[in-house]
């Protein structure tokens, strides 16, 4: 197939030939010899060339032809200076993508709004109190957080559900929840472990979700003498329940009871909390916890004074949030049956916009997210720098040709044209590359924050839309400004100036090159110093002492109270077990603990010491004798917990070294109370940490009473932990084959997971101080360049009246290292204050910056621009003299 | 053949070509060579101003163009007339030649 504008390319050659041909004829019939009518035909008629573009000016299909052309004179440009090229390409890549990774995270924890009808009246329940209220309820369970001088929590008492529910009706649609448990969950004789939300009768309906098969949770469901209902959701039904139809009306058993599946959620309801991992609803009076009569939720509902339920709202059209909580503050009130010790801290309602889900992940990742947010949106900077840099150090390079097409007649649009295709391809190849660095962004940045957070994470269309459009908007600009600056140009001093004006150090000290690379290394070292500070951080909390050894540390739970061991029996099984365990080969020593180490959360309580007004706030963790040995913490004073006390349920306690310091005097031998009962000290354990890296509580521990339905087992052995684990699962499936082991993981992976919140920022903000360093060093590499190539004549002239190379090569790197420096003079205060100013290092869990990183950071900027500068230099004192003259 | 050169005022050319065109379709080079017959070879039409005005004229929809056998059994791009351009030619010799009077006028004043 022929092209309609190379048809016409042809046609006009036919054309001339024809005319050509005509032409000499004619002096043939005058008599001329062929060859010599020929001839005079060619000079009569002109050059052909310039003849062709004329025409072409006035083809139709010219707008379309000469795009083909610039585009394809654009490639021959590019692949004629492929580093500067490659660069720019890369630059354009890695600032689109990064951005637009980050953008997609934000959403995903931040904006986006739960897929729900109207989502913007869901509100989420708090109260807020200046101070922990003392006294007003005796119980809790939920979570509450500090914000400034105000106690913020989301739990409430049954008694306050049912009144804020009743009254508020109308108004507000109030449905209860609590918080997820682990369970296990049999389906047609297949076991997997699951996570079930108790929610109240009316939750569903309250978040107007349509099941995709069988019915929803409703109010009849709300007693535990109801049949036992359940709902599973999509992701739960497609895994476990293998999408089968007809699972609906089935039995599904949960911990030892058996449930009927009654509805599927749809696969577009998610959860309330972003990255929701619950695969199983009940409702709260059916859930397991709250069946189980030993539990604590058993008696919970029925007492005043603790505080258990979440509450998630709906609100009324027309109703807005502060009528609301006007009417449910006295609502509140009116249930407790205590007031607080200090009527200062009297606990008042707080609504909180529920319509991207509960607040839990975006407190724990908003505040890092939206500082990564910033310094992307810096790094995207410095890329967009970048590319005008190149383009135009590009353009300087060109200016000769630039000057010889003017001279050539080439007109001031055309040239425009040209330039503008030249950026527009660049911004394109940018763009297509940029789709991949934001997959594998995106995709790394899921995976540092595993765990059982469920992020539904999508690149989205719109982002890389928004940043390319950032991105190529600098690509045209600075790629159309050296075009109209050369259109504008008088061709003939241009090109008599040849590749270098002799002493012309025109543009050298302000040009706008210089003052963007300025800019990028200011910016530089503001990104530089957050990566260290970030990274500093991490290597501290990572390097931070556990108390104990952290390697060949082997952790699983069993759930044999799901399996139907009760009583007697489950004890029986806890001995059992521990001495199988122990003889399993590689195995050193073997200990049960209720509290599963370094996994977050935990349990704590108040000590009492009699005589003593002064209450100890601790972690406790209730355990077997050898618990402490298989950890590896030594004790410092007395004895440790033996086989007796565990046997006995003895009420004795070894106290950690901050609990022994907070009593002061030797502990041994003294006694307290814990939620009423007596206790006897009768050992010190060596500090240690409890469930997170990032702090060290007190912390107690106390004999297990090997009652309770789950726990944690922690084995240290002597060979690599997961190979110990094959002997384990041995061991166990000759006690209870149907036993499943949960969550088996080495006592590394599990710090490892605790700390993904750090471990992404500090990779994140890592890799943005890296891609700043490089792109640093890419337009101070780009600008050197072409100062150096610019004055190659200048340099020749020095060379060739004696100046040495090293005189050469320090001429070029000391400019370039004075422009550096002088973008460091702006950047580095600019850091500091940025730095003290705008981080809130408490919400990040940090300590307030070092001054040290800033110095660090400079460094790391000082030493990449040298070594960017040293290759035009280098490159400049390898002049030959001689060719440099005779060039210009 | 001794006959003085004359350079073309500038917007002739079309005209010249439009008004060359209207007993028939003709060739560029035709064109050219009949441009300068009949002014008594005082108008030589330059190649280089004769292409761009034809396809000009083509783009403006003024002329078609044909490939056809010309004379010397080669084939050759034959233009002619369009009715647009029969139109645009009675516009235009109107034109000049109201202009060239007054400019007469002028001239033959004393």
């Amino acid at each position: 197939m022929q092209w309609p504008w190379k048809r016409a390319e042809t046609d006009l050659e036919r054309e001339m030939r024809h005319h050509l041909e005509s032409l000499a004829e004619g002096f043939e019939r005058q008599g001329l010899d062929p060859a010599e009518a020929m001839r005079r035909a060619r000079k009569e008629f002109g050059g052909v060339g310039r003849f062709k573009e004329q025409c072409r000016d006035e083809s139709r299909w010219q707008p379309l032809s000469q795009l083909g052309r610039d585009v394809t004179f654009g490639i021959r440009m590019m692949r004629r200076a492929p580093v500067v090229t490659a660069a720019a390409i890369l630059s354009l890549a890695l600032g689109i993508g990064a951005t637009t990774a980050i953008l997609s995270l934000v959403d995903a924890v931040l904006w986006r709004t739960l897929a729900l009808p109207q989502p913007e009246q869901l509100t989420e329940i708090l109260w807020q109190s200046k101070g922990r209220p003392e006294g007003v309820y005796h119980g809790s369970s939920g979570s509450a957080f500090q914000e400034g001088p105000l106690f913020v929590a989301d739990f409430f008492s049954r008694a306050a559900f049912d009144a804020m529910r009743n009254q508020a009706a109308g108004r507000a649609d109030i449905a209860a929840h609590l918080g997820r448990d682990d369970v296990s969950a049999s389906y047609a004789g297949v076991t997997s472990a699951a996570q079930l939300r108790p929610v109240s009768g009316n939750f569903f309906q309250m978040l107007e979700v349509t099941p995709l098969a069988g019915r929803l949770l409703g109010p009849p469901d709300d007693a535990a003498a109801a049949p036992l209902a359940i709902v599973v959701s999509h992701r739960f039904w497609e895994s476990a329940l293998r999408g089968e139809r007809d699972a609906v009306g089935r039995p599904l058993r949960v911990n030892g009871r058996s449930y009927t599946i009654t509805g599927v959620l749809p696969a577009g309801f998610a959860g309330i909390v972003t990255g929701e991992s619950a695969g199983l609803y009940t409702t709260i009076e059916q859930s397991p916890a709250v069946l189980d009569p030993t539990s604590w939720f058993h008696t919970a509902p029925a007492n005043a004074v603790v505080w258990y339920l979440q509450l998630l709202a709906r609100r009324a059209p027309g109703v807005s949030n502060e009528a609301l909580q006007a009417a449910l503050d006295p609502m509140f009130r009116s249930t407790w049956t205590a007031q607080p010790k200090d009527p200062e801290t009297a606990p008042a309602i707080r609504l909180q916009d529920a319509s991207g889900g509960l607040g839990s992940l975006r407190r724990q990742f908003g505040n890092p997210l939206s500082m990564l947010f910033a310094l992307v949106g810096l790094v995207l900077l410095v890329a967009c720098a970048n590319i005008a840099i190149l383009l135009l150090s590009r353009a300087d390079a060109r200016r000769k040709e630039v000057a010889l097409r003017v001279s050539l007649g080439c007109s001031g649009a055309r040239l425009i044209r040209q330039f503008f295709t030249e950026s527009a391809l660049l911004a394109a190849c940018g763009g297509v590359l940029s789709l991949g660095v934001a997959y594998a962004t995106a995709n790394f940045a899921v995976t540092l924050m595993s765990g059982d957070l469920r992020l539904d994470f999508a690149i989205d269309v719109r982002m890389i839309a928004a940043t390319l459009a950032v991105t190529a908007f600098t690509a045209l600009v600075f790629g159309l400004y050296p075009a109209w600056r050369a259109s504008r140009v008088d061709a003939a001093p241009a090109l008599k100036e040849g590749s270098g004006s002799v002493g012309g150090t025109r543009n050298t000290w302000v040009s706008p090159a210089k003052m963007l690379v300025l800019a990028q290394v200011a910016l530089g070292v503001l990104l530089v110093a957050a990566a260290a500070a970030f990274t500093a951080h991490l290597r501290k909390i990572v390097t931070a002492e556990t108390g104990f050894e952290r390697t060949r540390l082997l952790m699983f739970d069993l759930r044999p109270g799901q399996s139907g061991y009760t009583g007697p029996r489950l004890r029986q099984f806890y001995f059992d077990l521990e001495q199988r365990l122990r003889d399993v080969p590689g195995v050193v020593a073997v200990g049960l603990a209720r509290v599963r180490p370094m996994k977050g959360g935990g349990y704590s309580d108040m000590l009492n010491l009699p005589g003593r007004s002064k209450r100890i706030n601790t972690a406790v963790n209730f355990v077997t004798a050898d618990y402490l040995r298989a950890l590896g913490v030594r004790i410092v004073a007395g004895r440790g917990l033996s086989a007796q006390d565990v046997l006995t349920g003895a009420a004795v306690a070894v106290v950690s070294e901050d609990v022994a310091r907070e009593i002061g005097g030797s502990p041994l031998g003294l006694s307290f109370t814990m939620e009423g009962k007596p206790y006897e000290i009768v050992g010190v354990a060596a500090r240690a940490r409890y469930s997170r890296l990032t702090e060290q509580p007190n912390v107690i521990y106390v004999p297990n009473s090997l009652s309770r339905d789950t726990f944690t087992a922690l084995l240290r052995t002597s060979v690599p932990p997961m190979q110990a684990l094959g002997g384990v699962r041995r061991a166990l499936s000759e006690m209870d084959k149907y036993l499943p082991i949960v969550d088996a993981v080495t006592m590394e992976e599990q710090i490892a997971n605790t700390l993904r919140r750090e471990r992404l920022f500090a990779w994140l903000c890592g890799s943005f101080g890296v891609l700043a360093l490089l792109l640093c060093m890419i337009g101070l590499y780009g600008v050197m360049s072409s100062v150096a190539a610019r004055r190659r004549q200048e340099i020749g002239i020095r060379m060739a009246l004696g100046a040495t190379r090293n005189a050469v090569v320090r001429q070029v790197v000391g400019e370039g290292m004075a422009m550096a420096a002088f973008g460091l003079l702006i950047g580095a205060p600019a850091a500091y204050y940025a730095a003290t100013k705008y981080v809130d290092y408490k919400k990040l869990g940090m300590a307030p910056l070092d001054p040290a990183i800033i110095g660090w950071a400079i460094a790391a900027l000082g030493l990449s621009a040298l070594l960017a500068v040293l290759g035009p230099a280098l490159r400049a004192a390898s002049t030959d003299p001689m060719k440099a003259l005779r060039q210009g | 053949m001794e006959g003085k050169k004359t350079d073309l005022l500038q917007g002739t050319l079309d005209l010249l070509i439009l008004k060359t065109l209207t007993p028939g379709a003709l060739h560029g080079y035709g064109i050219a060579q009949r441009i300068l017959l009949t002014s008594r070879e005082t108008l030589d039409v330059q190649q280089g101003s004769l292409y761009p005005a034809l396809h000009r004229l083509e783009r403006k929809g003024l002329i078609d163009s044909e490939w056809k056998e010309s004379g010397n059994g080669r084939l050759a791009k034959f233009y002619s007339l369009t009715r647009a351009g029969r139109k645009q030619l009675a516009g235009e010799l109107d034109q000049w030649q109201r202009y060239a009077r007054s400019i007469n006028w002028v001239l033959d004043s004393q």
